[in-house]
This record gives structure tokens, sequence and C-alpha cells, in this order.
């Protein structure tokens, strides 16, 4: 039987979720439970936009910084007195702004992403600050932390029904619409894809503005679960979700990636952490066993790649 | 394009939708059952479990913390873990909270990064009967059972003023006072006492200016030291506000060789202050001690687990005598610790 390397890491889930679960006490408390399904949407989401950056053969530096700016302009809107839809679209506007931002700089001057992105980081870092003055925005109304901390229907979070919804959508949309092709094919090989009459340009924008809209989503429940917003707004997950994404099997060099993957790579981590931290390990310690697992996988994905290409080659001059 | 609008359209839709249904709690049923198992856990291991979240784990300051507190949970008898996120992130401190409330440890002692972001978590670690408190940094005032303050900042304040004088060796002057930033409350409330105490005591001291900024940053307030010094030829002493400030302002000094003529006193851990304390270009750094401060919040933690409230006056062993404010729950450990040539070497943070 032959099994694709997402339904390899959605095991290797599986066992990280049954091996925490023999091992850490109240690992599988409702408690405990309920507190996992309510961290895992936000990092979910910035994992997610950071894959689709990442298909592109790009990589988003700015990410965790946009959201935050999308988070304070949810903030400035709420704390003025307007209701939750409007700070909601002040949000997505604040993000989306970015995301064309760096989709232009990208697409239409053709700097390298990684350049773009971590120019604009310091540069949203900057206007966060001035904004803020470095302090934190906080006093919500009640309404709007139920985003981030109610449950829809008193069963499960509302935040994990909003992280489906967008991984399903994300999922269709790279799969089913041309869009999702084009972008599969421009990480692959840019030229190709020129020279097929695709505009490149187009699609790489919609890529941006697409991890920005994500990104927003993703603020709107940090800030609603935090009741707050910082310059430093999940700052944390940056790197976080550049690894889950590889870790869930993206090409860093672009043109392959699957949403499923990512969320597995996502539940990996959380189960990891959680489990760890209920462990009693201490949290420098997490880092090191998360670290190197991402690097054992990683390795694993290199050599069987290499293997599969060595098969390849034997049996086309097999067949010759 | 049109599609990518359409499916959002549809998503506000979805949301909107969904969104009548969504309450603050889960259905009776599983909310009872995480109770149960909750009362279960606690009972079976029958001792007390003390968690303290320091701001980020893994620098020299929160490391004395950790000895004092595990140090404390030794001598005490009871279980402390002392955990936190390795970067000084709201959001990934909250994980670590929940994490700890999904443990059912007994005593939550949080020192937030951002006072309002553990609010909800803070609130729901309530809920399900743990006791919670703060200490370093105050968190919301009206969520938490105690609150561990490590210095009285008009104390404070007022002892750095008077360290100052001290050191200047005369009771008139020029002077200078440099800041972290602008918007810190607790470096103006301690300003704010310095002032009022050169006001009072020492009332031939002139401050030159209004307090100057510097953004947190060593480099900065070296900076402003420099051209403090070349405004006024006659400055007499500096005193600097924020951990950064008054190693910059040492090294302005030192640069110029000016030991002998202005003095720097300001709030600075001893071990960075070492170098610029062994020259005299820092006369003395004015802190408190981590490390007990640390050992204070197990001991109040255990207390408050037992049921137990601090007392105004009550002696604390290897702590010394705590004071408690009028609010019956906010603690000041005592009163500031200086660091000086003689010292600085004995701590390791």
């Amino acid at each position: 039987m032959k099994l694709s390397k997402e339904s390899i890491l959605g095991l290797i889930a599986l066992g990280t979720f049954l091996f925490m679960a023999l091992l850490a006490p109240g690992f599988l408390s409702s408690n405990n439970i309920n507190s996992m399904m309510f961290q895992i949407p936000e990092f979910g989401l910035l994992a997610i936009a950071m894959m689709v950056v990442i298909v592109t053969g790009g990589i988003d530096l700015s990410i965790t910084y946009i959201a935050a700016l999308a988070g304070v302009g949810a903030a400035l809107m709420l704390t003025n007195g307007f209701g939750i839809f409007p700070a909601i679209i002040m949000a997505i506007l604040f993000a989306l702004a970015c995301g064309a931002f760096n989709g232009f700089i990208v697409s239409k001057i053709g700097v390298s992403p990684i350049l773009v992105t971590l120019g604009t980081m310091v540069l949203f870092e900057g206007v966060i600050l001035a904004i803020t003055k470095g302090s934190s925005i906080s006093g919500f109304p009640d309404a709007y932390s139920l985003i981030g901390n109610g449950y829809y229907l008193g069963l499960v979070p509302f935040s994990i029904v909003i992280f489906a919804i967008f991984a399903i959508i994300t999922g269709l949309l790279l799969s089913k619409t041309s869009w999702g092709r084009r972008v599969y094919m421009y990480g692959s090989n840019e030229v190709a894809t020129l020279y097929s009459g695709v505009k490149n340009s187009k699609v790489l924008m919609k890529v941006y503005l697409y991890a920005a809209l994500l990104a927003a989503i993703s603020a709107i429940i940090m800030t609603s679960r935090y009741n707050s917003v910082k310059v430093d707004l999940g700052s944390s997950y940056l790197l976080q979700s550049v690894a889950a994404a590889v870790l869930g099997g993206t090409n860093i060099h672009g043109g392959y990636g699957k949403v499923i993957g990512t969320i597995y790579a996502v539940f990996v981590f959380q189960f990891i952490r959680n489990g760890l931290n209920l462990l009693g390990f201490h949290s420098s310690l997490v880092d090191v066993v998360i670290g190197s697992i991402l690097i054992l996988v990683l390795t694993m994905n290199f050599f069987s790649d290499k293997f599969k290409k060595k098969q390849e080659q034997k049996n086309a001059s097999q067949a010759a | 394009m049109k599609k990518l609008v359409f499916s959002l359209l549809m998503l506000m839709f979805l949301v909107g939708i969904l969104a009548g249904c969504v309450s603050e709690n889960t259905s009776g049923s599983s909310e009872e059952g995480s109770n149960d198992s909750g009362g279960e856990e606690s009972s079976d291991d029958g001792e007390m479990n003390i968690a303290v979240v320091p701001k980020l784990v893994g620098i020299p300051y929160f490391n004395a913390s950790e000895t004092g507190a595990v140090q404390a949970g030794e001598e005490l008898g009871v279980n402390v873990e002392y955990t936190g996120p390795t970067q000084a992130d709201a959001s990934a401190q909250v994980k670590v909270i929940e994490d700890l409330v999904s443990k059912n440890s007994d005593v939550i002692a949080v020192a937030p990064n951002d006072p309002a972001s553990v609010e909800p978590v803070l609130k729901k670690a309530k809920d399900q009967g743990i006791k919670v408190m703060d200490w370093d940094t105050p968190a919301d005032k009206e969520l938490v059972d105690l609150s561990v303050k490590q210095v009285d900042d008009e104390e404070f304040g007022r002892h750095m003023a008077g360290k100052l004088v001290e050191a200047m060796g005369t009771e008139e002057g020029k002077i200078a006072i440099l800041t972290g930033g602008l918007s810190a409350a607790n470096l103006n409330l301690w300003i704010d006492a310095a002032k009022k105490e050169f006001d009072e005591n020492y009332p031939d001291i002139e401050i030159v200016s209004e307090k100057i900024p510097t953004d947190e940053k060593q480099q900065v307030a070296y900076q402003k030291t420099l051209d403090l010094l070349k405004s006024y030829p006659d400055l007499k002493g500096v005193l600097a506000v924020s951990t950064p400030a008054p190693l910059g302002a040492a090294q302005a000094v030192q640069e110029k060789g000016l030991q002998d003529e202005v003095s720097v006193v300001g709030s600075a851990l001893p071990n960075d202050s070492e170098p610029f304390l062994e020259d005299g270009s820092l006369d003395t750094a004015v802190l408190w001690n981590p490390k007990k401060l640390g050992y204070l919040t197990a001991a109040l933690g255990k207390m408050l687990a037992g049921g137990e409230m601090p007392e105004d006056g009550q002696e604390i062993e290897n702590v010394g005598e705590i004071s408690v404010k009028d609010d019956g729950k906010t603690v000041i450990m005592g009163p500031p610790a200086d660091f000086t040539k003689e010292n600085a070497g004995d701590f390791d943070f």
C-alpha cells in the first residue's frame, strides 16, 4: 500500500496524540481537549497562510505583523465605540492593504519575497508602534470576546469552526479553481507558467492578499481571545508557521503543498507542546523536542524523495 | 476574482448565521464532566501545586527568580512549577497558562507580559477554583487574589534620589533625569517620587530639563548623556530609571573620564553594572533581589492555597518582613536593594 506524505503525517499526528494520551496526565480530560481546540485556530490560520505563500516559492515574514496591524485596526474601531462588524471589516481592510503592498512589490517590481517581507515586517512593526506607542490596546465589548472564547451550539469552540471553514475554503480554492492550479504551476516553474499565457503578477498578488486575509481572521480570533492587542501579538508564531507548513510537506522551493498536511503538522505541534507542558517539561526543552522532530521529518522526506527519484530513473532506464 | 468575491460574501453570510449560536459556555453536561475530573486529579496526588509563570524564561532576571521559587518549593514542601514562554509574547504566555489550568494547579502566579491579555484566561482559572495571583508586574486588580510587588514605588523613587545626593556628596547642583519611556507607568511613579524627594529635602538641587526618554536602549541613553554633558558642563548627577539607562549613562561618563565629577545612580541589575561600578562611573545600582521575589511568590502561593492571607509586618523566612497595603491583597516585598562596587560580584543575575 502506498501512502502519501500527508497520510503518513496524519498517522504521526495520531501517534503523538495516543502517545501523549498514555503519558501525560489529564491530556484527555475534556478541559484540556477544549483548551487545545481554543489554541489551534489562531496558529493554524497563520500556518495555512504561510503555506499558500510558500507554494509559490516565496515566504511571508511579515505575516504576524500583518495580523498584529489588523488587530490594531479592529481594536481602534472597538475602543472608539463602533460595533463588532465594522471592527472585523476594518481588520480585514488593514490586512488587505498590507497584503496588497507586499503583493505589489513582489509581483510588479519583482523583488524577492524574502527581502520584501523582511522589509515590510519592520515597516508594519513601526506603523503599529507609531499607532499604539508600544502599549497595548484593550477593553473590548463582551460580545467580541465570544469570537475567540465562545462555544458554537455549546459544543465546540467557535474559533475552531471558523478555522475549519477557512481550511476547507483554502483547500477548495487551491485544488478546484484555476487560480489554485496557477499557484502550483507558478511555484514549480514560473517561466513556463508565463509562457502558458498566465498573468503571473495577478496570481501572485492574489496569493499575498489571501495570506493577509487569513492573517486578519487569525488576528480577530487572537484579539478576541486575549482581549487586547500589542505590537508583538502572535510574533512567536512567525517561524513556527513556516515550520508547520514545511513539516506539512510543503516544498520550500514551491510547487507543492496541501492544506491537510499543514493542518496535521499544526496538530503534531499542538499535541507535543501541550503534552510536554502537562508533563512539566521546561519550555526550552519543548522547543528542543519540536526542533528535533522537524529536522527528523525533513531529513526523512529528503531521503524518501531521493529514493523515489532513483527508482524512477531505474524504471526509465529499464523501459529504454 | 468574481469567484473570490462570491465565496467571501458566502463566508460573511455563513459567519453571520453561525454567530447567532455562539454561547459563553459549553452545554451543561460537559461542564459538569470537566469539574468532576478536575476534583479527582487534585485529590489524587494530595500535594499542593503552585505554578509560577514569568514573562519569559531564559534571561538572567527570571532565572534568578526561578532559583528562588524552586528553593521555596523544596523548603516548604510544595510542588513549584516554574514555566513560561521562551519569548515575551503575550499569546505564548496565555498558552502556557491555559495548559496550567488544564493541569489543575492549585495556585497560578503570573508576571503578565500584557496585563489585559491574561484577563480571560485568569477568569477561566478562577472559574475552575484555581487561586490566581500576580507577581513582578500587576495584572487586573479585581481579578487576582493576591498581588506581589517587589518594592513600594514611592519608597523606591525617594531611595534613588537619596542615593544620588549621597553619591554627589553635596546637596546642591544640577542633575538630569533619564527614563526608559515617557509612558511607562511604573517609571513615571518612580520619577515623580524622586522629584518629590528633591523638592522636599534637597531644595538646592536643580533638575536641568524634563525627563529624557531613552527608548529602553543603552545606546540611546549613552548618546543622550553625551549631549547632556556637552550642554551642561557643570552637571553633577544623572538619575537613570529603567534597566538599560544607567548603563548607557555610565558608559558616557566613563568615556569622558568624568567619574569623579558626575555621579550616576539608577535602576540596573548588578551583573550588568559591575564593569561600571568598578571604576565609579556608576555609583550605585538600585533594584530588588529577583531571587527573593521568586521565593516570596512561591511562599505566598502556598499560604493562599491553604486559605491564609498574609498580614502586614509578617516575617517570611529567607525574605524578611513584608508589608501589606490597605486593600489587603497587595504585598510589598521590602525595601530596595543597593548594588555597589563592594557587593555586585556576589549576585548571579
